[in-house]
This record gives structure tokens, C-alpha cells and sequence, in this order.
């Protein structure tokens, strides 16, 4: 699915977000990245539908219209249902009516990729925060979507988890043709998984490139950034 | 303490010997009760979840009126509706007054402020996370709020323990409006307080416990249905 969004504006005290024109192509990764406060939740959030704009639109496959059944989002500290994993991975299966066999054969199976089959029984309040990441990422990939929304998903977690993590993505990425965004602090993970990367600043996107054009970018901003000075 | 304890032993006496008074106040206490229980619950439960989701004029006002009757005495709840229905009384011509269904009508009004309030914190707690989170995985508004109710289930268990131990264990509201008439109105509170009066204490200890024995039987059971709807250990 292809995201493009126009003149998309938030204010809250002041202004936090304002960008003329992105496009995140059909079938790629994008990681976005930038300093703290710069607006990458608010604009992953705004994409996912989940927090209101001041201005602007954002368009899916060209339509205005919101394709909540083919998206999700996933947040740096998902919020589980006080049910088992099973029942947490299961639930986008169970809301879209699919024969209860089928969910049990898929959640199986997404469980089997995420190396979480022995904790589908488990009650998912009583997890750790590597096994509450797994969980909700296999909850958002076990329907599909096409539009998979990322917010950190990897802060935090010690670094086979997220080996794990960055294999899935780019595993349902190459087979099911998923446009990934996701935001990231770590700029090792932007060059190991994504395609093209965003660098916003202060609300504003200062650039959106190819990988390797993005680390070899002559781009003052982008060289400082990549060498960790501050951005003012 | 010999009172006490030849009240224990008059206790398992009417209970072994299935003693007719007792067993009729019994009953006629879990009628009223689980019939107010019910009634609140149908009323408190979707209420509960509304006022807590949604925004509207005056709900800081509606919450403290809320809390306030959270904490409305019995025996005024009990007048309040004694007067509606008396004689002169706006309801008056349902001559309802000194029957099983205005106790009924006193306990509903008496627990369902207590059930909302309950339901609204626990509701405020997670609201938010389980909606933005429905909508993030495609559920539709009834789908949402069915994933609410579930997510809340332990307390709104909670509010319906708490509301069943507030109706079977008060006796202002009862004694107002029902009068403890024998046969008639005459409910667990009200005869151990006529008992009381008596001077049986014995047998006033003795529907006490078995008061106790049932509120702890109900409340076991609840319990047990809450562990059963937990999922996953």
C-alpha cells in the first residue's frame, strides 16, 4: 500500500508537525528517524489514524479514505488484552469472522515464526518486555495487513530479540509485499532493514532517501544526524 | 460469649432442621436481592461504560453526583422511595408500598450508583488503550466495546459482588418501605433486627450467620466464575 500524505499539519502548544509532501512507496520499509521531539510519532500516529490532524491529508493507495481493515500500528509499549497470547494473537482473526480452525492453524503458525509457541497459554499480562513486543508484533502481522505502522518496536530489548524482530519484518516484507514504516532511534537498524529513510527535524523533514543515499548524503543536517552531533 | 456460641449452635440447628421461618426469610431475602442485583446490573453496566468514554455537558457534575450516592445512606434511600409511593405520593396509585417489589425498587436504587461508580473508574482505567487498540486491529464500535466489557470483566465483577453484598446485607431501605411484615416483607436484616427487639439473640446470631454463610457462598461463586473467565495462567 502506498501512503502519501499533503500539507499535514499539528499544532499542540506550538507547532509539532509540518510537512509539505511524503510518499512512502508500496512494498518498502521506511525507517523513520530523528531527534527526540522531532514528530516522528506524530506522524506515524497521524498515518495510523490514531491521533487527529490540524491539517492536511493523507491518502492510502490515493484514496482518503482510512483502510482500517488492511492496517495496524504497533507501539513501543503495546497494551495486551488480559487474555491468553493465544487469545491476544487470535483477537484481528476473531473480529474478521474466520473460521475458528483456521485462526487456530495461523496463530500456530505466526507463533512458530515469532518462537513463542510455549507461551500461547500464557496469560499476556505476566510477560516480559521482549515476549510483549513478539506477542503484539504477531498480533499485527497474523491478518496481513498491508500497511504495517511501527512505533520503536525494538527500544529496549536485547539485541537476539531484536535480530528476531528485524527477521520477521523483513521476511513478511519480501513475501507478502507489506510497506512497512517504522520510527527508530538506532540508525544500525535503519541500515539493516529499511529501503528508504526519513530525517525529520523540529517537525519538518529534512530528508527522505534511498538507504545508501541517505548514509552517503553530502547533506549537512543528514551528516551530523548520522554522526550523532545535536540538532538545533 | 455464651450467647455467641449458643447462637452458632441454634444456627446449624435451623439450618439442619430446614426450619420453616428462617428459611422463608431466607428465600425472600435472595429474591429481593439478586432481583435489585439484576436490575442494577442491566442498568449500571452499559450506563457505567458510556458515562466513562464519553464526553458530554455537565459530567463532572453527573460524577460527583455519583460518587455522593455512592454513599447515600440506606434508611434516606429508603424514605426517598417510601415517600414517591406512599399514598399521597406521586406513584401512589401503584400501591406498592409494604411489598416485596418496592424493597426490590429501594435496593435497585440503593446499589446501581454504587455499581456505576465502580464501573466508571475501572472503565477510565483502560478505555482508552482498548479503543485506540480495537481500532488498530480493525474492530468495528459494537466490536470495540464488547473488547471494553471484556477487558473491565473483573470490575464490573467486583461491582456486582460489592452491589449484592450492599442489597443483602442493608436494612434501612428494606425496613422503610417493606415494614418487615411476616410472610410478606420480612427479609435476613430486618428479622435479625426484630429478633434484636425480642431479645432472641440466639436466633438473631443465628440468621446472622446463615447471612454470612450465603453472602460468603455467592461470593465464592463469583470468584470462582472470575478465575474461570481469566484465560491463561
Amino acid at each position: 500500500m502506498e501512503v502519501k500524505t499533503e500539507e499535514l499539519l499539528k499544532i499542540y502548544d506550538k507547532e509539532v508537525l509540518n510537512v509539505k509532501e511524503l510518499v512512502f512507496k508500496s512494498g518498502l520499509i521506511t525507517a523513520i528517524v530523528g531527534p527526540n521531539g522531532s514528530g516522528k510519532s506524530t506522524l506515524l500516529n497521524i498515518i495510523a489514524a490514531t491521533l487527529k490532524k490540524d491539517g492536511g491529508r493523507v491518502y492510502y493507495d490515493g484514496s482518503l479514505t482510512v483502510p482500517l481493515q488492511k492496517m495496524t500500528i504497533v507501539f513501543q509499549k503495546p497494551f495486551l488484552i488480559d487474555a491468553s497470547v493465544y487469545m491476544n494473537i487470535a483477537y484481528p482473526l476473531k473480529i474478521r469472522k474466520i473460521p475458528k480452525e483456521e485462526i487456530k492453524d495461523r496463530v500456530e503458525k505466526i507463533a512458530r515464526d515469532l518462537n513463542i509457541e510455549d507461551l500461547l497459554n500464557k496469560n499476556a499480562h505476566h510477560l516480559s518486555g521482549g515476549e510483549k513486543a513478539k506477542v503484539s508484533l504477531a498480533r499485527a502481522l497474523i491478518f496481513k495487513p498491508e500497511l504495517l505502522l511501527l512505533d520503536e518496536p525494538c527500544a529496549s530489548l536485547d539485541p537476539y530479540i531484536i535480530t528476531e524482530i528485524e527477521k520477521i519484518l523483513l521476511k513478511i516484507n519480501k513475501e507478502e509485499k507489506t510497506t512497512i514504516i517504522l520510527i527508530t532511534h538506532d540508525l544500525s537498524e535503519a541500515k539493516r532493514i529499511a529501503d528508504e529513510i526519513l530525517l525529520l527535524n523540529k517537525g519538518k523533514v529534512v530528508a527522505l532517501k534511498k538507504r545508501d543515499d541517505f548514509f552517503n548524503s553530502d547533506d549537512e543536517t543528514v551528516r551530523r544526524f548520522i554522526n550523532g552531533e545535536l540538532l538545533i | 460469649m455464651d450467647i455467641i456460641l449458643e447462637g452458632i449452635k441454634e444456627a446449624f440447628k435451623l439450618i439442619f432442621t430446614l426450619d420453616s421461618e428462617v428459611f422463608e426469610v431466607v428465600l425472600l431475602s435472595l429474591q429481593v436481592s439478586f432481583t435489585a442485583l439484576f436490575i442494577a446490573s442491566v442498568i449500571a453496566i452499559p450506563l457505567g461504560i458510556i458515562i466513562a468514554k464519553n464526553d458530554f455537558p455537565f459530567k463532572n457534575l453527573v460524577m460527583r453526583l455519583i460518587y455522593t450516592f455512592m454513599g447515600m445512606p440506606p434508611v434516606l434511600c429508603g424514605l426517598f422511595v417510601y415517600i414517591l409511593f406512599m399514598r399521597r405520593g406521586p406513584f401512589g396509585f401503584l400501591s406498592l408500598n409494604y411489598t416485596k417489589e418496592i424493597m426490590i425498587i429501594a435496593q435497585t436504587l440503593l446499589i446501581t450508583p454504587i455499581m456505576i461508580g465502580l464501573i466508571i473508574n475501572e472503565s477510565i482505567k483502560c478505555q482508552n488503550e482498548v479503543f485506540s487498540l480495537a481500532k488498530t486491529l480493525g474492530a468495528d464500535k459494537w466490536q470495540s466495546f464488547k473488547l471494553l466489557l471484556f477487558e473491565v470483566r473483573r470490575g464490573i465483577l467486583m461491582a456486582i459482588v460489592t452491589g449484592f453484598s450492599r442489597a443483602i446485607s442493608e436494612v434501612g431501605a428494606v425496613m422503610v418501605v417493606g415494614g418487615n411484615i411476616k410472610g410478606k416483607t420480612r427479609v435476613m436484616t430486618t428479622y435479625i433486627s426484630e429478633l434484636k427487639g425480642m431479645g432472641d439473640f440466639e436466633r438473631a446470631i443465628a440468621t446472622g450467620i446463615i447471612l454470612l454463610l450465603i453472602a460468603f457462598m455467592v461470593n465464592s461463586l463469583l470468584y470462582h466464575f472470575q478465575r474461570i473467565k481469566s484465560y491463561g495462567s
